[in-house]
């Protein structure tokens, strides 16, 4: 393997955690089993809802910073995507999903994050 | 001597690359609707077995759509 | 069966490995295959694959194929070409004399990203503006200057923990010495950023319009 750093920092052990497995990243991208629609389906279907959720999210977040939202609003709003936030991990779990398999590469509406 | 932090972050930039990245013959959708693109997408679970199918002759040609 | 590693131009250089890889031709454009073999795929099947394709890009302009891209012959392959042959030729033009840097900005000892039924809602929508502000920040300072040196650029959304940018860069290969030199006085810069670069990478992410 060739040595393909070109800035490597001080301090990267740190990231280990951070980052996923490498036998996950393997898999994620593998399909083990071509028969199997119901996991690429999932992989969709969660990935746009995912991209509606944070489309979502940053908009009351805008409307935050415009001071255009009252603190009961604010708490309101926050609890119903926080509980969001929870259910998507739910329905990750449930498909042997996480983030990075959310990350689909969705073009022109990637675009509108 | 690379420590495993720094072997994992080369190949995960590989891994998005070369597992992520390139072109794309068998693999990638494009949902078009009157010629508009609406979803361009990676499923490659789906796929695998469309490009079977594909191969063997069981597809028909779909163009760009498919 | 065959395996495409990489499409370029026709005619080219010999093959780096003759006895491994053959070139099937449509016009001007060219797919540089292999035999497919049964290998399970390991990160060291990646890197033998990868050494190929970086090879070819040693003298020549390349467009990567995703790997695992299989053919029933070369026949099969040569139709491709034919059939996105203005697309290729196109994305050829686009990547001609760069190579791709792949950049990462990660927050050094960060505040955790804060989830989690025991917080209020003001709490999880305040710790998100905090979130969006470091990544609007890194955006600012790491890539700004660096998009500067490269022909092209692409953003993706950030999904790790304390991940503050992830990026790839289309760059001049004569100018990668000066990006890279770059990277790192942006990282000298701003101690609490771990920035990583890697490359130089074939043009994976620029291979589409």
């Amino acid at each position: 393997m060739s040595d393909k750093w070109l800035n490597r920092p001080d301090g990267m052990d740190s990231l280990a955690a951070a980052l996923p497995s490498i036998d996950r990243a393997l898999d994620r991208r593998i399909n083990a089993d071509p028969e199997n629609l119901e996991r690429g389906l999932a992989q969709l279907v969660l990935t746009i809802v995912e991209l509606l959720r944070q489309l979502m999210e940053r908009q009351a977040l805008r409307r935050i910073d415009d001071g255009s939202l009252d603190d009961e609003q604010i708490e309101r709003l926050g609890q119903t995507f926080m509980k969001l936030s929870e259910r998507m991990q739910e329905l990750r779990e449930e498909f042997g999903l996480d983030e990075e398999d959310l990350n689909l590469n969705l073009g022109p509406l990637g675009n509108l994050l | 001597m690379t420590t495993i932090a720094e072997q994992d972050v080369a190949l995960i930039d590989l891994l998005d690359r070369l597992l992520g990245g390139g072109v794309v013959i068998f693999g990638d959708i494009t949902l078009a609707v009157a010629d508009v693109d609406l979803v361009y997408v990676g499923l490659r679970a789906l796929i695998s077995s469309v490009a079977t199918a594909r191969e063997q002759g069981v597809l028909p040609e779909m163009g760009d759509a498919l | 069966m065959i395996e495409l590693y990489a499409i370029t131009d026709h005619p080219g250089p010999a093959l780096p490995d003759a006895r491994v890889l053959r070139v099937v031709s449509r016009g001007s454009l060219a797919g540089v295959y292999g035999d497919a073999g049964d290998e399970a795929i390991t990160p060291d099947a990646l890197w033998r694959h990868e050494q190929i394709v970086e090879e070819l890009m040693q003298e020549r302009t390349v467009l990567p194929v995703r790997y695992g891209t299989r053919f029933a012959d070369e026949r099969a392959a040569g139709q491709v070409l034919e059939e996105r042959r203005e697309q290729f030729a196109a994305a050829l033009e686009r990547v001609r004399g760069a190579v791709e840097l792949a950049v990462r900005v990660i927050g050094r000892a960060d505040q955790p990203k804060v989830t989690g039924p025991a917080q209020s809602g003001t709490e999880y929508l305040r710790a998100r503006l905090r979130e969006h502000a470091s990544e609007s920040e890194a955006v600012h300072v790491v890539h700004e200057p660096l998009s500067e040196l490269a022909r092209d650029h692409v953003l993706r959304p950030v999904v790790l923990a304390d991940e503050r940018m992830r990026a790839a860069y289309l760059v001049e290969a004569t100018a990668v010495q000066e990006f890279s030199a770059t990277v790192q006085r942006l990282q000298d810069a701003h101690p609490p950023l771990l920035i990583t670069c890697t490359g130089p990478w074939p043009a994976y992410s620029f291979t589409q319009s």
